[in-house]
């Protein structure tokens, strides 16, 4: 009781000395709304909401759920939010056209990884049949869609298409089931100007279902798989209804999944405010990824026990338990260590890499989404439009003088691209700097 | 020329090709200060005639005469006591009285509207139930109401529409009286409709036989030459009551008769001869069509 | 004298009942008033008790076939675990209001609350340590016995497998032996084909048999195990309300608004002693530049309130109001021109075919179109100058009037114009010819007319016509709300949809009881006002 007692004075004590340190930013808003989909990778907002992170700021904040990722965007645009937990491709997609047209940036990138890509209980058994060394208890990863690539085919000589679901054309898991498809030779098919479903030469054809509706909707037989990130993939395995046969960690290592994105126009009213929203984020993305010495995330659970709350993920704690505390059960009987499933905050994530947006846009060019060539120089601009690195530092800045981060924390002197990396399932290099190099060394997809 | 009157007034309805004509060539004319009873048999185009001399129905032919002008819309000088009381029902007693009063008084005020409706409501009697819903009275206390709302708005005629026919004998004495007693402290014109013999007989100055319908009119009148007050007690013993009374009811009856004759065309033909009748004729030729 | 007015009281709650169509507790109120009560006790039997005993055994037939019917999705929730998720809501709401009070709290009650706090806080974390090593001892049981009946058959499986590979084996040497011959010519091919047939058929059995072994293993895996669920839950609940005494003692102590004023203060006011004391004017300038910001944040801290997480109760409070907001809108465009298209044939002509066409479509459609068009009234909603008004008038602001509200009442009225406006129109085209003689012959004029007999005479089935309107308006509500995302029970509904706990369905179920009970009140309200504008007395239907 003393112990806690103690903690309690040092830490009023030390908030007192950190808060006179910083100065309070002259906000030109103080009161605002936030949208989420629920989905454990929101954690950053909910936390810093949570943890009084954006009071300390001086900010109130209404953390508010969506029905869906359109509507979200949509509020955003309208005004009614002032920011929401999106899509990495969402700021870009809408900055470029497609979809809904309006200029968001974002200045914050939530996580990395967190999705993953779940089969029906019928395929998984077919997968086995098909591929021996996957029936035990605990296969080989990462899997490829190889052992798939039969029944896709005996399904297309029966004269129907897998049907498979995803949660937004422009969403991360789009692009990464249609890398996982391609990668094993399967054709998840093109966007064109007319076809804005994506079903041109599919041979598995994926659908939009909301994230909350997949486990059911797979349950039902209306499809047959689906990729959607985090509680989503664990519900199935808890309640029996399918086994997650990757993660995207297993698709790109440590690709980036959410942003934090507001409009352009806002960002430019509320330049401080904006800033002062980035630092209360940085802090509870650090919050969220903090480890002992053995590397355990220590924060997590109480992260758990705010996400499951029903105002916001609200499902069941043991439910967001089973992937965010470094695990990840692939069946009931295979549950394996992750300790990066979430990265909230590592590996330098959160700063707002121009060479993610690049990666995006390749994927919209490869899919058809974008359809037209592109100059390599065009797909750095959009990047740059989208982008704000420049009020990361800022707010990274400030933290770091008012002792909350450290040095190490933040990458300051990048020029915003990642170098290349090929820790793709399919081995493929990604050179951010050569977008058309990259389209082309892809067997299916549009090439320049 | 009289006080009020209806000269050669038709009426009828349906497209030209199907026209039914309920009233044909009505003549009538009124006293000032007469009252004049209606009798016919139920659907002879009673309430017809009755909208006619209100002015709430036009005639296709003929005219309705106000001491001389012609009556081309209803308004408060003729005020017509409707068959089915027509009482708002969302209005009190002294609501729906107070209703017409204020609008054929517009010069009153407060204090005057109410005592006048108070005058009125005490004139049927119903004082007690000054503060009632319509739903809350009897029949015979609506159509009390109903009479006083039609006297407070004091119009030179007053028109009553089978005032009694839904109620029972006894109430429908009451009224009876109080009908009488209220014409003759304050006299006015009324025209009465009625089937029934007794009542117009106990009531009216002269009896207006209204013939079958379609086509109906009004046939020659019966004076009644009684003296008032006229006993209700003792009628019965009266001779002249008696005697007009069996007149009326003869001529009402034969009407029907003929007219049933008329429809059902199963006489035989009687030879044409006309005895030899040694009495003189009693009464003037009653005309059946 | 004392007996009449006891019957006064008596008729009184007799008529009170009859009012509001509460006819069935009539033979009550007559037993407790002594009268007849043979009588009374036969009507109370018929009208009271068997219908309880009907309801009662639906919830009975409810508890029983819930759990018996399931998917994989979930269950259906049987009423105990409704009524549970009920106790958890309030739990919520309850909680929400302890946090907002230590927000608030100050000076030495802060101290004393915060003392408590900590104390709990240290029994509840010793509570949880026992409760998490009690859990960990039911997993390991019952690992220990899922392993002990899973060994046998697990080995069965292994067994058959190796078996099964091994004959596998045995048919596709065969089977290469043949086609060898055949090859050759030395057997015919239909003896090759006979065994690739066989082969197949072979295969397809033995998956079989594994397959069945396997879904017996799933079975025993999936299995319950009670102790294990219980100590589960158990912790959940203790780890579950340390959490939220580690909430409170966040908001008793930095995070509580005086905690936080103080410290601007004295941040202030450490400024104030630097810039007395600075050295050159550009530091003076620079320490009373941030005494000014100080002064800004102290001023904001001031007016900072608590944000309270949406709860049940709000949301219902939210869904009456947008409710009354969406039907008193209905009322007052239906009204007029009910009457008007009662008053004018030619103006009711000119409104059939907009009725007609209109009348049936689904709100999620009209919901959608909304939400364009009172969007474009709502360019900024933050400086609105309407939404502005609303958001701080008493009472109603704590609402929060947003667009999304707007557009859902815009639905609701859509939806329920219709029963108002053709019932207000049947009323006025359908006055009572007597009526009408009476307005001729007192010469009443138009307005006089309109007032004193058409309004009065289509009274009542203008109100049967709110009524339904209301009823409608309800029904919708819920789903535009569920749309829309306009907090009220229809987004409360959505929400938990998608949480997909596994309490979602019983807060579902629980939602369907409360919009039962609300829409239940809102009819009996409409009820009671037809009865008061309607003239005849008579009974309006239940």
């Amino acid at each position: 009781m003393t112990n806690i007692r103690k903690w309690i004075s040092t830490a009023s004590v030390a908030l007192a000395i950190t808060s006179l340190q910083g100065e309070q930013l002259d906000l030109e808003k103080d009161e605002l709304k936030f949208g989420f989909i629920k989905l454990t990778d929101c954690a950053p907002i909910v936390i810093a909401k949570e943890k009084g992170f954006f009071e300390e700021e001086g900010l109130q904040v209404e953390v508010i759920a969506q029905p869906n990722w359109k509507q979200l965007l949509d509020n955003v645009i309208n005004g009614e939010l002032d920011g929401a937990h999106m899509l990495s491709g969402q700021p870009i997609a809408a900055t470029i056209g497609f979809g809904t047209k309006a200029h968001i940036v974002t200045a914050y990138t939530l996580d990395l990884n967190g999705n993953g890509i779940t089969v029906s209980n019928a395929i998984w058994e077919q997968m086995q049949e098909n591929d021996p060394a996957l029936d035990t208890d605990t296969p080989p990863h990462p899997i490829t869609a190889d052992a798939l690539a039969p029944i896709v085919e005996e399904k297309l000589e029966e004269g129907s298409k897998l049907q498979m679901g995803m949660v937004f054309p422009v969403s991360t898991h789009n692009y990464e089931i249609r890398y996982w498809l391609a990668a094993a030779g399967i054709h998840p098919g093109f966007y064109t100007s007319e076809d804005k479903k994506g079903f041109t030469n599919a041979q598995v054809e994926l659908s939009v279902t909301p994230p909350p509706q997949m486990p059911a909707t797979l349950e039902s037989g209306n499809i047959s798989g689906y990729c959607v990130g985090e509680p989503w993939n664990q519900q199935a395995v808890a309640k029996g209804i399918g086994v997650p046969v990757t993660t995207n960690y297993d698709i790109w290592k440590n690709n980036p999944e959410k942003v934090f994105g507001v409009s352009a126009k806002w960002a430019e009213e509320n330049p401080n405010t904006h800033i002062a929203v980035v630092k209360a984020l940085i802090r509870a993305g650090k919050w969220l990824d903090e480890s002992d010495d053995d590397g355990v995330l220590v924060n997590r659970e109480e992260a758990v026990r705010i996400l499951s709350q029903p105002n916001y993920v609200g499902a069941d704690f043991d439910v967001i338990k089973n992937s965010m505390t470094g695990y990840f059960y692939f069946q009931k009987t295979d549950k394996r260590e992750m300790p990066d499933f979430n990265v909230f905050f590592k590996y330098h994530s959160t700063y707002p890499w121009y060479s993610d947006g690049v990666w995006f846009l390749t994927q919209m060019r490869r899919w058809g989404q974008i359809t037209e060539a592109k100059p390599a120089e065009w797909y750095d601009e959009i990047a740059k439009e989208v982008y704000l690195p420049e009020v990361y530092l800022e707010a990274a800045k400030h933290l770091l003088e008012e002792g909350h981060i450290e040095e190490t924390d933040i990458p300051w002197d990048t020029d915003g691209y990642k170098p290349a990396t090929d820790e793709f399932i399919d081995g493929i290099l990604y050179d951010p700097k050569d977008p058309i190099g990259y389209l082309n060394s892809h067997e299916i997809g549009n090439k320049d | 020329m009289a006080y009020l009157e209806m000269d050669n007034v038709s009426i009828g309805f349906g497209p030209p090709s199907n026209r039914t004509e309920v009233l044909k060539d009505i003549n009538l004319s009124v006293e000032e200060n007469e009252f004049v009873a209606v009798i016919g048999f139920s659907g002879s185009g009673k309430s017809t005639l009755m909208s006619l001399l209100s002015g709430l129905q036009r005639p296709d032919k003929g005219e309705v005469r106000l001491h001389g002008s012609i009556v081309e819309n209803p308004g408060p000088s003729l005020g017509i006591m409707f068959q089915n009381y027509s009482l708002l029902p969302w209005l009190t007693v002294f609501g729906n009285i107070e209703l017409a009063v204020r609008q054929v008084f517009p010069g009153f005020t407060k204090a005057q509207v109410k005592e006048h409706v108070e005058r009125y409501v005490e004139m049927v009697s119903l004082t007690p139930a000054l503060e009632k819903n319509p739903h809350e009275l009897s029949g015979g206390m609506r159509q009390r109401v109903s009479l006083a709302r039609t006297l407070a708005m004091q119009p030179e005629v007053l028109l009553l529409d089978e005032p009694l026919s839904a109620l029972d004998a006894l109430t429908r004495a009451v009224l009876q009286d109080e009908i009488i007693r209220i014409w003759e402290e304050d006299k006015r014109t009324v025209v009465m409709i009625t089937n029934d013999v007794d009542e117009a007989t106990l009531m009216a100055d002269r009896i207006v036989p209204l013939t079958l319908g379609p086509e109906a009119t009004l046939a020659e009148p019966f004076p009644v030459t009684m003296e008032r007050p006229r006993d209700r007690a003792n009628l019965n013993k009266n001779p002249d009551f008696m005697k007009l009374k069996n007149s009326v009811t003869r001529f009402m009856v034969g009407m029907n008769k003929d007219a049933k004759d008329l429809k059902v065309d199963s006489s035989i033909k009687m030879p044409d001869i006309i005895p030899y009748d040694f009495t003189p004729p009693k009464r003037a030729s009653v005309k059946v069509r | 004298m004392a007996e009449s007015t006891k019957d006064k009281i008596k008729y009184r709650i007799l008529k009170a009942l009859d009012v509001s169509g509460f006819t069935a507790f009539d033979p009550v109120i007559r037993l407790i008033f002594g009268e007849e009560p043979q009588k009374q006790f036969a009507a109370i039997v018929k009208y009271l008790v068997i219908p309880t005993i009907f309801v009662l055994s639906c919830i009975w037939l409810w508890s029983w076939f819930g759990p018996r019917h399931k998917t994989k999705s979930g269950e259906v929730p049987t009423p105990d675990i409704v009524w549970e998720s009920v106790k958890i809501n309030d739990t919520i709401a309850d909680r929400e209001k302890v946090k907002k009070s230590d927000f608030l709290l100050s000076g030495s009650e802060r101290e004393a609350a915060l003392e408590e706090v900590v104390r709990d806080y240290a029994i509840l974390t010793e509570q949880v340590d026992a409760a998490k090593a009690l859990v960990a001892e039911k997993e390991t049981e019952k690992a220990n016995r899922v392993a002990r009946l899973i060994a046998p058959l697990d080995e069965k499986y292994e067994s058959l497998k190796d078996e099964y590979k091994e004959t596998a084996k045995a048919r596709d040497a065969e089977i290469a032996r043949i086609s060898k011959e055949v090859s050759e010519g030395k057997t015919e091919a239909a003896v090759l084909i006979a065994a690739i047939r066989n082969d197949s058929v072979a295969t397809d059995l033995e998956r079989a048999e594994l397959s069945v072994i396997k879904t017996q293993i799933d079975e025993i895996r999936s299995q319950k195990y009670k102790p294990l669920d219980q100590a589960r839950k158990e912790y959940d609940s203790v780890a579950d309300k340390q959490f939220f005494m580690k909430t409170r003692l966040e908001f008793l102590d930095d995070r509580n608004l005086y905690v936080k004023l103080d410290e601007a203060q004295s941040e202030l006011k450490e400024y104030m002693t630097e810039l007395s004391t600075a050295g050159s004017a550009k530091d003076a300038l620079k320490i009373a530049k941030r005494a000014v910001r100080a002064e800004e944040s102290a001023a904001r801290l001031e007016g900072q309130e608590y944000a309270s997480a949406v709860t049940i109760y709000h949301q219902t409070k939210r869904s009456i109001f947008t409710v009354f907001v969406g039907f008193f809108m209905a009322a007052f465009v239906a009204i007029p021109v009910g009457i008007m298209c009662g008053l004018n044939k030619i103006f009711m002509a000119c409104m059939t075919p907009i009725i007609s066409i209109f009348k049936p479509v689904s709100p999620v459609v009209w919901l959608l179109i909304f939400q364009i068009v009172v969007g474009a009234f709502f360019p900024d909603p933050e400086n609105h100058a309407l939404l502005n008004f609303l958001n701080n008038l008493p009472l109603v602001s704590s609402l929060e009037i947003n667009p999304a509200l707007i557009f859902s009442a815009c639905t609701v009225a859509m939806c329920a114009v219709w029963p108002a406006l053709v019932n207000t129109a049947l009323g006025v085209a359908s006055i009572d010819q007597d009526h009408v003689n009476v307005a001729r012959v007192l010469r009443l004029g138009f307005w006089s007319r309109l007032f004193k007999i058409v309004i009065p005479s289509a009274l009542p089935l203008v109100f049967a016509g709110l009524r339904i309107s209301l009823g409608v308006g309800w029904m919708v509500l819920i789903a535009a709300e569920a749309l829309s995302s306009s907090d009220g029970l229809g987004k409360f509904v959505w929400d938990e949809y998608q949480n997909g706990s596994s309490l979602t369905f019983a807060n579902i179920i629980m939602v369907c009881f409360v919009v039962g009970i609300i829409g239940f009140f809102l009819d009996r309200m409409m009820i009671i006002l037809q009865r008061f504008v309607s003239f005849d007395g008579g009974g309006t239907s239940v």
